[in-house]
C-alpha cells in the first residue's frame, strides 16, 4: 500500500448488537492508515451503545454515527461517504459488511488493486476464487447471476459479484457518491454507475463467512422487490446522460 | 341526482375543503393550486355540462365514460406529480438526517476533546 494515505472503512449497522464488536476486533490487525466508521442505521437494539463504547477501546481510530431513523444500506453508506468528504483526508472508502461476512485481510488487497491497477472501484466478488467460504441460497445465488448477467450485458464489462457490500472505492466515485447515491440496494445500481461514467471498475476473489448475527436486509418478500427495483434502476441509469467528466 | 349537479357538488366541496386546509395550514399553496384546479375543472364542467357531452360525442364516448376519463386523467396526473414531490422530500429529509447525524458526532468529538483539555477551553 502506497505510504501516506489514509482510509477510511464504513461499517453501516442496522441491529448488528450480536456481530459488532466480532468484526471490529477482526479490522484492529490493519495498518494504521485505516480509520473506521460505524454508521448506526437508526438500530433499535443497543447498537448505538457498543458502537459509542468501540470509540473508546479500539486500537484503530474509530468514529460513531447515529443516524435518527432507519434510512436503509444505501443511506447508512452514502453518510460514510459524506463524512469522508467533510473530512477531507481519506483517499480510499471501503465499504464492510457490520455482521461479519467479509475477511478484514482482504482489504488490503482491494486497496492495493485499486492502486496498483488505477481502479475507481474494486469490488470483493464470491464468485472469482475456489468457491471457499459460506454460499448463498440458490435464489439468491440465481439473482446475483442475473444482474451479474444484465450489467455485463449492458456495460461490455465483465463483473461476476454486482450485489456484494465488500468494495473499496476511490475518490472520484466515492465524492460523488457522497452526493447522489441509490437509496436502497444500492451495490448493483452504484457498479452500473460507475461503469456508465467510464470509471476503472474490477474486481478480486474474497471468502465471505456465514453472518455473526443481525438479519439480512433482503427476506420476506423483498427479494422480489430487489430484483425489479434494481433491474429498473439500472435500466432506467441506461437512459442517463455521462455525469461525471474527466 | 345527476351527472353534472354531481359534479357542481363535488367541486364546491373540493373547493372548500382545499381553502380550508390552506387556511389552516395543512396545505402549502404549491400543491392546494394543483387542487384548486381540479375544483375549478369540476365545477366548470357542472356548470357547463355541453362541454363534456361535446366532448364524449367527439371521442365516441357516453357521457359517463367521458367523465370517469376526465376524472382518472386528472387523478392520474395530480398523483404523479404527488410522487415526484414526494421523492424531493425525501430526498431532502434524507440529507438533512445525514447533515444533523454528522454535526452530533462532530460536537460530540469536540465536547470529548474539551474534557480532556479543559486548559484549552475558551471561557467567555
Amino acid at each position: 500500500m502506497l505510504p501516506g494515505r489514509q482510509h477510511l472503512i464504513v461499517l453501516p449497522a442496522y441491529n448488528e448488537e450480536g456481530a459488532l464488536r466480532h468484526t471490529v476486533a477482526k479490522l484492529q490487525a490493519l495498518p494504521d492508515q485505516f480509520e473506521i466508521l460505524i454508521v448506526n442505521d437508526g438500530s433499535t437494539d443497543r447498537t448505538s451503545q457498543i458502537a459509542q463504547e468501540l470509540t473508546r477501546t479500539s486500537r484503530l481510530k474509530l468514529f460513531a454515527i447515529d443516524l435518527p431513523i432507519n434510512g436503509g444500506i444505501g443511506v447508512a453508506v452514502q453518510t460514510g461517504y459524506l463524512f469522508a468528504e467533510k473530512e477531507a483526508r481519506y483517499h480510499f472508502v471501503i465499504q464492510f459488511d457490520a455482521d461479519g461476512q467479509h475477511d478484514a485481510a482482504s482489504i488490503i488487497k482491494l486497496v492495493e488493486e485499486c492502486e496498483r491497477r488505477g481502479l475507481d472501484s474494486c469490488i470483493g466478488s464470491r464468485f472469482l476464487g475456489q468457491g471457499e467460504g459460506f454460499r448463498s441460497t440458490f435464489t439468491r445465488r440465481l439473482g446475483i447471476r442475473f444482474l451479474a448477467y444484465l450489467i455485463s450485458t449492458i456495460a461490455g464489462t465483465r463483473v461476476t459479484d454486482p450485489t456484494s457490500g465488500f468494495r473499496c472505492v476511490g475518490p472520484r466515485a466515492w465524492k460523488s457518491f457522497a452526493q447522489r447515491y441509490p437509496d436502497d440496494y444500492p451495490e448493483p445500481e452504484s457498479l452500473y454507475w460507475c461503469i456508465r461514467n467510464r470509471l476503472k471498475v474490477g474486481e478480486i476473489p474474497v471468502v465471505m463467512y456465514q453472518r455473526q448475527g443481525g438479519v439480512s436486509s433482503i427476506r420476506a418478500l423483498r427479494p422480489a422487490y430487489y430484483m425489479v427495483k434494481v433491474t429498473l434502476g439500472i435500466l432506467v441509469d441506461l437512459l442517463r446522460r455521462q455525469e461525471l467528466h474527466p | 341526482m345527476n351527472a353534472p349537479t354531481l359534479m357542481l357538488v363535488g367541486g364546491v366541496v373540493a373547493f372548500l375543503v382545499t381553502i380550508h386546509w390552506v387556511r389552516n395550514r395543512d396545505m402549502r399553496e404549491r400543491y392546494a393550486i394543483g387542487w384548486l384546479f381540479m375544483a375549478a375543472i369540476l365545477l366548470l364542467c357542472g356548470l357547463f355540462p355541453s362541454v363534456i357531452m361535446r366532448w364524449a360525442h367527439f371521442a365516441h364516448l357516453s357521457y359517463s365514460s367521458a367523465v370517469l376519463v376526465v376524472s382518472l386523467t386528472a387523478i392520474y396526473c395530480f398523483s404523479l406529480f404527488v410522487s415526484v414531490a414526494l421523492t424531493h422530500q425525501y430526498r431532502r429529509n434524507v440529507r438533512l438526517m445525514q447533515e444533523l447525524a454528522i454535526l452530533s458526532q462532530r460536537l460530540e468529538r469536540l465536547h470529548n476533546a474539551a474534557k480532556a483539555n479543559p486548559a484549552d477551553e475558551v471561557v467567555h
